[in-house]
């Protein structure tokens, strides 16, 4: 699925976006940034409550291409700097974290 | 020329003269007691390839020493059922732990003896000392004073690393990929490691393989940062087969490497596992993802991380 195909839906803000032609194959969801880079797949969206800038690093490093926060989380702007610089897509869901993974896993299960 | 020698090791005595022995010694000590087998003396020493060992009592207190010509009385006479106390040496020549170099010379002279067990001020056993202790701690003392005089040389030149993977030397001028690591900023974790991963990238290197490379490199910088207390380096050689990293810092050390290692061991503080950091699986992660990989750690100098990832 294509990352336009995910914000069609109304339940994603856009914080930032470098390119919505990206491809999703999957997702990930947690909190640990170690945990994340030894099982998080590559051109995948991941879920987080982690809102500071290093979050940045470990997206590109995985190659996450999209990160995804829940409703009352928000980006450091640091964050949002940093995804300029690293072609990094920042998305802000209006769900929590468990309906959030819900819509995404439906959605890239319809393919 | 004999008599030449004898003046050069008085020479080098007399520097070190004043050492205290509890800095040569062997410690910790294998220790056996009175009513341990001879038999299983006999096999600490094959195994452990010693040839004497302190008997002590409770509390590590000394009551005698049992050597390999004990061992060869026991083959020679007795049996190897029998106890230590049987045929140990009862009166044991040790030496307190803040007896001197100088002081030890004499005293090994004077009883001609291959070991001595050092005791501390209680009469407990904390080490053995030989005269084997002393030569190779003046060897490792020279090596220091040797490599001190050649250390601003090689700075000039920079330096380089022998690897402890495989020996190869790695050299400074050869390295594909360095970056200095800020430690004063939590925010700066994986600058370089995003970095080094669009050089690799660049160089074309496989994508899976930049992938490992980079994870492993991330999670060294993030130690380097968050523990050391001190700056760091990425070093990295895209060689023919392989790619090699060093990852090093001149900070706090890993008191125990053993533990560090395991997963979910972790000391960072609470402010930084709330940001997801501090999760114990950095140096696992990084023994994951690499093909071979080694730690150097002295509490107080410093870490290097060695890792090998094959092409």
């Amino acid at each position: 699925m294509r990352l336009s195909e995910l914000i069609k839906e109304k339940e994603f803000e856009k914080v930032f976006i470098f390119d919505d032609s990206v491809e999703i194959n999957n997702g990930y969801i947690g909190d640990l940034l170690s945990e994340i880079m030894r099982n998080a797949p590559a051109n995948s969206v991941w879920i987080t409550h982690q809102t500071h800038p290093n979050i940045i690093a470990v997206a590109s490093i995985v190659e996450a291409n999209t990160i995804v926060i829940p409703k009352g989380f928000d980006f450091e702007n640091e964050t949002i700097e940093k995804a300029k610089e690293n072609n990094v897509n920042l998305l802000k869901s209006k769900k929590d974290i468990f309906e959030t993974s819900g819509l995404i896993y439906t959605l890239l299960n319809e393919e | 020329m004999k008599n030449e020698k004898n003046r050069l090791l008085e020479k080098l005595l007399q520097i070190f003269s004043n050492t205290k022995i509890g800095e040569i010694m062997t410690a910790p000590v294998i220790v056996v007691t009175p009513e341990t087998s001879i038999k299983q003396v006999k096999n600490i020493m094959k195994i452990k390839k010693i040839s004497g060992l302190p008997v002590v009592e409770k509390g590590l207190n000394l009551v005698g020493i049992i050597s390999i010509e004990d061992i060869i009385n026991v083959l020679e006479k007795g049996n190897l059922e029998d106890k230590v106390l049987k045929w140990m040496t009862e009166d044991v020549k040790a030496l307190n732990e803040e007896k001197t170099l100088s002081e030890f010379m004499e005293f090994s002279q004077k009883h001609k003896y291959g070991r001595y067990p050092v005791i501390n001020s209680e009469n407990r056993v904390i080490g053995i000392i030989t005269k084997y202790d002393v030569i190779s701690w003046l060897f490792e003392k020279l090596g220091t004073i040797y490599v001190h005089d050649k250390r601003r040389k090689n700075i000039l030149d920079r330096e380089e690393y022998m690897s402890r993977l495989t020996g190869e030397i790695l050299d400074n001028k050869k390295i594909s990929f360095s970056f200095e690591i800020d430690y004063h900023d939590i925010q700066k974790i994986g600058i370089g490691a995003t970095k080094l991963k669009s050089f690799l990238k660049r160089k074309g290197i496989d994508e899976q393989l930049v992938r490992k490379v980079s994870i492993a490199t991330y999670e060294a910088e993030a130690n380097v940062v968050i523990h050391s207390e001190s700056y760091g380096q990425i070093s990295c050689w895209d060689f023919e087969d392989s790619i090699r990293l060093l990852i090093k810092d001149y900070g706090k050390g890993i008191e125990n490497v053993e533990l560090a290692m395991q997963e979910g061991f972790s000391t960072a503080s609470e402010n930084v596992r709330a940001q997801g950091f501090g999760a114990g699986m950095g140096l696992p992660n990084m023994k994951r993802f690499s093909d071979k990989m080694t730690i150097i750690s002295e509490v107080g100098k410093g870490v290097i991380i060695e890792m090998l990832f094959y092409k």
